[in-house]
């Protein structure tokens, strides 16, 4: 059906009638086809503000209450806004140091290092404010293990040149810089990377299993007590807790771009 | 005189628009990751952003104003707040039945409770495919829950719709990718949307990507996808959270335009793309095919 409107201004142009008809006849003669020809865009931004429907906020309701009787004890507290960026951020770092220190305790050994790929922080900043263990489910939501693998330092300068070629992980224990994707100026605790010693390496069981291009890492031995890295970061927070501190952290030049 | 008044006059395509003036509007999401709620008042940047609630009362609106629309999602539905942890996905895919979604494509998250998982929140709580056109899933407990396509009849429109995700080796742990085998992407897609253009007789094709918007160091992504296409009218991205302010338009290898949008993470951006027909009669795909491309003032 043509709409009577645009039936008056084709009236008006002689040359429309002729080639809406020339259009239809030959539009019914041969193959008939639509293509795109505009686009408009728009995003809406979802805002508490807007209206919201009611059905699913009904539907909603029963599977919230459980998530939050669980997830909203509150932990500890941050001091500060901490962030996810590269190559060094505030959030990694505080992530890492976590995981530094509960690898030494869990497993009673000495670390030299712990680290997690710059895609395994889940949020993009943990708020000033209290931290509720909802909060590091976001962080940290998959159950990945907090394992310790021994590695020569020349497979270390492997994972390192990884972590400098995707911009920069969190470290602890390690500081390096990134010059032309690899890694440089190597030191754990403080001392320059020795490509014959061994290191005691903290990881996730997602990295040491190749996960993140960590291909290097598959074939070496994992020491795994089934603990989990979000549970290292409660834990950590909550020790920072009963000691009367906040949890915060800085940029200490861990990782930076070199020149 | 005369000669003013036929070039004040409609062009062939706005004759043709006279006849048939048809409309999609697409609406898309992608990577929402388990934000069913909206983001906590707790000070963070993206405090009081997303939620189900209000995504659907806006597409509702949406829905009530425009006569053909299309509601689709690239894929990482699961994972990213304690709802996960606890229900491994269901309310996710209710949320999305309710909203009536038309399809999805499956992104690397999807597998974090496992293949198994998955395919029973889809048999239980999905009236809406899973699209996936480079996973071979033969011997999994996911063969047979997705396909690699489907074709949307909107009025007089056919609009196909087909799905390519990323390399699970290095991304998606080993126990988890199981036997899935991944195919060439753009491979997959270039031959999809060829059947979806000329078997299917298809007027436009989208594609729904969870390779990710582009990578420095030359890593598939849609970017590549797009360049390398034929087919291909619109890729809608997901995988790297890239929040475009603008939709990106490439030259497809046919010198055609290929549209590709992405709107971050998390539900907090609901995308939409009102894309106009024009009727052309004659042999599909010879037309030289490019598209004006704005931004919507209102509504």
């Amino acid at each position: 059906m043509i709409p009577s409107k645009h039936h008056q201004s084709m009236r008006k142009n002689p040359s429309a009638i002729f080639l809406a008809l020339l259009l239809l006849f030959t539009g019914y003669s041969c193959t008939t086809s639509y293509q795109t020809s505009a686009l408009q865009y728009k995003s809406y931004r979802i805002s508490d503000a807007q209206q919201k429907d009611s059905s699913l906020l009904k539907f909603l309701q029963p599977y919230g209450e459980k998530v939050n009787s669980t997830m909203n004890e509150v932990v500890g507290v941050a001091a500060i806004s901490m962030d996810k960026a590269q190559p060094e951020c505030t959030l990694g770092n505080m992530m890492v140091d976590a995981f530094l220190a509960m690898a030494a305790e869990k497993y009673n050994t000495k670390v030299d290092g712990a680290l997690v790929n710059f895609g395994g922080i889940r949020l993009t900043q943990l708020p000033k404010g209290n931290i509720t263990t909802g909060k590091i489910f976001e962080l940290m939501p998959f159950d990945n293990l907090l394992l310790l693998q021994k590695m020569k330092g020349s497979v270390l300068q492997q994972v390192l040149d990884l972590a400098a070629a995707k911009g920069g992980w969190p470290l602890a224990g390690i500081t390096m810089q990134i010059r032309d994707k690899k890694a440089v100026n190597i030191k754990v605790g403080g001392l320059p990377l020795d490509p014959d010693a061994t290191y005691t390496i903290a990881n996730s069981d997602f990295i040491a299993n190749g996960g993140d291009n960590a291909d290097m890492l598959r074939t070496i031995p994992q020491i795994t007590n089934g603990y989990l890295m979000r549970d290292a970061i409660i834990e950590y927070i909550r020790k920072q807790k009963a000691a009367g501190k906040e949890i915060s952290s800085t940029i200490e030049n861990r990782v930076t771009n070199a020149e | 005189m005369s000669a003013g008044a036929v070039l004040a006059g409609p062009t062939l395509l706005e004759a043709a628009e006279y006849i048939s003036p048809y409309r999609l509007t697409i609406l898309h999401t992608n990577d929402t990751h388990s934000r069913l709620e909206p983001f906590p008042m707790d000070g963070g940047r993206n405090q009081g952003l997303g939620g189900i609630a209000g995504r659907s009362a806006l597409i509702q609106k949406i829905r009530a104003e425009e006569e053909q629309v299309l509601l689709l999602d690239a894929g990482d539905i699961f994972q990213g707040t304690p709802y996960f942890n606890i229900y491994k996905g269901e309310p996710e895919i209710k949320a999305m039945t309710a909203m009536q979604y038309d399809a999805c494509t499956i992104g690397n998250h999807d597998f974090d409770a496992g293949m198994e998982n998955l395919a029973t929140q889809l048999t239980l709580h999905a009236n809406f495919p899973m699209l996936v056109a480079n996973y071979d899933f033969t011997g999994t407990a996911m063969e047979h829950k997705t396909q690699p396509y489907k074709v949307f009849k909107k009025g007089r429109l056919k609009i196909g719709v087909f799905g390519v995700s990323i390399e699970g080796r290095g991304l998606i742990p080993d126990t988890l990718f199981g036997a899935t085998k991944y195919l060439d992407p753009v491979q997959k897609a270039n031959e999809t949307a060829d059947q979806l253009k000329r078997l299917e007789n298809c007027d436009m094709v989208i594609c729904l990507s969870h390779l990710g918007n582009k990578y420095t160091d030359g890593k598939v992504s849609d970017e590549v996808l797009a360049k390398e296409s034929s087919d291909i009218d619109l890729i809608i991205g997901g995988h790297t959270h890239t929040f475009l302010d603008d939709p990106l338009k490439y030259t497809n290898k046919n010198g055609n335009d290929v549209i590709v949008n992405q709107v971050g993470f998390a539900g907090i951006i609901l995308g939409r793309l009102d894309f106009e027909f024009s009727k052309f009669s004659g042999k599909k795909l010879v037309k030289n095919h490019n598209l004006s491309v704005s931004q919507k003032s209102a509504g």
